[in-house]
């Protein structure tokens, strides 16, 4: 396994982890800050198209969803193919307590979260203990994924079905206008940001590194490899579930298709996978990324899928470890001849 | 390696077949082209597509493999869905119910799941008995033991591509003469033949064919018995089970 | 029959073995002795086709193989046994005689003399050879690739991990080899075995050739006794 994440020779797909414990808190702190303020930035240019909001609020919690879903694959190696699945157990289970069982949005929206983060440790664990590896705990959790679907289709009373069901709490509050649920959402991806790096500093995160490198030298130097990846998985549960149930609230009508395996899982793959699994940003870059494209292709109407496929094989040929790590490589390699002339 | 686009190349065989009949061709020929198109397909992959992941190992293999394919099987999707959305393929074998046991099957089950055991007893024969077959399995279970005695992986890789193109056709096609097949069906049966294959055990043929039987029939229990919902959750679940039983599938040997 | 000529070979960029040339002419059995790390698995590798060398040359037989790939050196007439075996484990050990044949059919005559030799094995013909022991996959793994007739069998450390006796057995088995006109080459880290075995050995030490000559020549050298014989 130790072949696949050096980061420099070419073999892999999983970017750059160096560690940053040697760097300030500060540096920590600067780019996310700055990316935060460019985000911040945004609303102003789209404010007044309703339907472009809805699409840069989407690409937020895609964001926060890609997040959650690197902090579980790309820390802990688990291929976890139900990220539309745990959001939607936030986002239903959310909705339901709020609307039908009557509890306060914000109770509804943690007592959701925390039965995603149950789900999602409890998927990690059962991979875990029966030691599945990459191909088969991504079998498992597409199982997970396409029950759940079903689940819903069929508790239709409480679900809505196939047309899903609209959301009365929180309906006249801000979480329904037009651009403060852009600054929710915004002020989640930042939250997640700070916590996966606080993460990637402390010794969790030394642990995820370690255990990622090389399973057996990690278990040998005393990482209890099992634990670490449940608590990964717990992590990154935990994210999806409070990212979906509160997206939930900001659109006010959810269906199965909006935690789809199609729709949520396939997508965040390709985001994070573009954008560089394991790295700080890429979730960032990838999502940003393909919610522009998402939003370009519109126009190619029925091609769409196709024009997405193409895109998809083309990228991946060109840079199979993803864009944050690729460019990081190229400029290692200008840095490098640039010493070398001096 | 992981094939995502699996499912496109059957329901890609399907509507050939539909299109060669529409055309007049009749049933047997029309047939045997969808297969060969599947070959093909299976055959493009190979050349194309699939040479970087070749070269990748593990981990970085499967995500790249998965990628990849997932966008051919996007382009597929959408191409088909685009230019033939109505198109479906339906054999239907004319008829009424024959009795077996006394169970009464429609004639179109009947025939495909006579079609589909003799694909199996077939398969069976090639894997187990003749060299070709062994020279497949050995680059499976030992790459560079293969390489020492003069097999060409790459060359077997490619024909495991080519005949996994041809069986997602036949899959296509039998699966027609029970329920119609259209460009929306590519999805779950990639989906399908995944579970298959990973409850039957990777790597083994008689597994798949206990884990299509065994998953079969809970399937149409529950479907009976309770709802569609909950029968595909059953089927699910019990596929999970399964798995997390015996991860190395029903039959697969344990490493 | 086999020339080597000043080949280099490493991973990575990094050569392990330098400058390494040798010969064997047909019906000898010539063996490349050398300790742990001194480079006899890369050469090995080298030689089979698993790993292309950075320069140098090796001709078979009068023809050019350097850097021909594995697949296409195996269909030539040479064989390889390598240190790790490579067998195939779910296989039984009829079906890893087969193909050792690949693609053709194994000759009566072979299966035969295979069986004779390895009498073991026709007793366990139908186990898999996952489950064996180790003397016995070594058995499987000769076997296999003598299924194919060649006129030059190269076996890597023959005697990893078989208990003395067993290895004895293994060596006197290509004894009975070499008097059927079978071509010899050994590298190996057990000396005295291979002494007793090979006519002429060459020394390799830390990537380089330091010695040549017969057994009886290299048994009575003083470097060697002290380095590989234990003898002070």
């Amino acid at each position: 396994m130790s072949e696949q994440l050096t980061s420099g020779t070419g073999t892999s797909m999983i970017g750059g982890t160096e560690a940053r414990s040697s760097r300030s808190i500060l540096v920590l702190l600067m780019p996310i800050a700055m990316v935060g303020v460019a985000l911040a930035l945004v609303p102003l240019w789209l404010s007044d198209s309703r339907v472009l909001m809805g699409v840069a609020v989407l690409g937020l919690t895609f964001i926060c969803y890609t997040i959650g879903f690197n902090v579980i694959f790309g820390s802990t190696g688990q291929l976890f193919l139900c990220v539309g699945a745990l959001a939607g157990v936030g986002g239903f289970g959310a909705a339901i307590l709020a609307d039908n069982v009557g509890w306060p949005i914000v109770v509804s929206i943690l007592v959701a979260t925390f039965a995603a983060t149950l789900t999602g440790g409890l998927l990690s664990y059962v991979a875990v203990r029966r030691s599945l590896g990459v191909i088969f705990t991504g079998i498992v959790t597409l199982i997970f994924s396409l029950s759940f679907d079903a689940l819903l289709l069929g508790l239709s009373h409480l679900t809505g079905g196939d047309t899903g069901r609209s959301i009365h709490s929180g309906a006249d509050t801000f979480l329904r206008a037009q651009v403060p649920p852009y600054y929710l959402m915004l002020a989640l991806v930042l939250f997640f940001l700070l916590i996966h790096a606080l993460l990637r500093r402390s010794h969790i995160g030394w642990a995820f590194r370690a255990l990622r490198d090389d399973e057996v030298a990690a278990e040998l130097a005393g990482v209890d490899v099992a634990r670490y990846r449940v608590y990964g998985a717990l992590i990154g549960a935990a994210m999806l579930g409070l990212a979906g149930s509160t997206y939930a609230f900001t659109e006010g009508r959810i269906s199965p298709t909006t935690f789809g395996f199609g729709e949520v899982d396939v997508v965040v793959l390709v985001m994070l996978a573009f954008g560089g699994i394991g790295t700080l940003f890429g979730p960032i870059v990838g999502a940003i990324t393909f919610t522009i494209i998402d939003e370009v292709l519109i126009d190619f109407g029925q091609l769409r899928q196709v024009a997405y496929g193409i895109l998809i094989i083309v990228l991946f040929l060109w840079m199979p470890r993803g864009l944050i790590p690729t460019v990081a490589s190229i400029w290692r390699r200008v840095r490098r001849l640039v010493e070398v002339k001096e | 390696m992981l094939n995502l686009g699996y499912g496109q190349i059957a329901v890609t065989s399907a509507i050939a077949v539909a299109l060669a009949m529409e055309a007049g061709i009749p049933i047997l020929p029309a047939a045997a082209l969808g297969l060969l198109i599947g070959g093909l397909f299976g055959l493009f992959l190979d050349l194309t597509i699939l040479r970087p992941v070749y070269r990748l190992r593990g981990e970085a293999r499967v995500l790249l493999s998965l990628l990849l394919t997932l966008g051919v099987s996007f382009i597929v999707d959408g191409f088909l869905n685009w230019r033939f959305p109505l198109k479906t393929l339906n054999l239907h074998i004319g008829g009424g119910a024959v009795e077996i046991l006394g169970v009464p099957m429609r004639r179109g089950s009947l025939v495909a799941s006579a079609i589909t055991l003799a694909t199996f007893a077939g398969l069976f024969v090639f894997f187990g008995r003749t060299s070709l077959g062994r020279a497949i399995r050995s680059v499976i279970e030992d790459e560079e033991g293969a390489r020492l005695i003069g097999i060409d992986p790459k060359k077997m890789l490619r024909l495991i591509l080519v005949l996994s193109g041809v069986l997602a056709a036949l899959v296509a096609v039998t699966r027609s003469m029970v329920a119609p097949v259209d460009t929306k069906s590519g999805l779950s049966i990639t989906v399908f033949a995944l579970i298959v294959t990973v409850v039957g055990g990777l790597g083994n043929v008689v597994g798949a064919l206990l884990a299509g039987i065994i998953l079969g029939i809970v399937n149409v229990i529950a479907a009976d018995f309770i709802g569609s919902y909950i029968s595909l959750i059953i089927l699910l679940v019990a596929a999970a089970v399964t798995i997390l039983i015996r991860p190395a599938g029903l039959l697969g040997v344990k490493e | 029959m086999l020339e080597v000529n000043g080949l280099s070979a490493g991973y990575q960029g990094n050569d392990v073995v330098h400058d390494v040339a040798f010969r064997v002419h047909q019906a000898e059995a010539v063996m490349i002795i050398g300790s742990n790390g001194a480079g006899k698995t890369t050469l090995f590798k080298t030689l089979c086709g698993l790993l292309s060398p950075s320069s140098g040359k090796v001709l078979f037989e009068g023809g050019d193989i350097t850097g021909i790939p594995a697949e296409r050196i195996a269909r030539l007439g040479m064989r390889f046994v390598s240190a790790a075996r490579h067998l195939f484990p779910r296989m039984t050990i009829e079906e890893n005689l087969l193909l050792g044949a690949y693609p053709n059919k194994p000759e009566p005559e072979t299966m035969s003399i295979v069986l004779d030799l390895f009498p073991r094995l026709a007793e366990r013909w139908r186990q898999r050879a996952g489950t064996l022991s180790g003397g016995e996959q070594q058995m499987l793994a000769i076997g296999r690739a003598l299924m194919s007739n060649p006129r030059l069998l190269v076996l890597d450390e023959p005697s990893t991990g078989l208990a003395p006796l067993v290895a004895r057995a293994a060596y006197e088995a290509l004894n009975v080899l070499r008097e059927r006109g079978l071509t010899v080459l050994v590298t190996e880290q057990q000396v005295p075995l291979a002494m007793a075995f090979c006519d002429r050995g060459y020394v390799l030490e830390n990537g380089f050739i330091r010695l040549e000559g017969t057994t009886e020549q290299l048994a009575a050298n003083l470097a060697v006794r002290s380095a590989y014989l234990g003898v002070t």
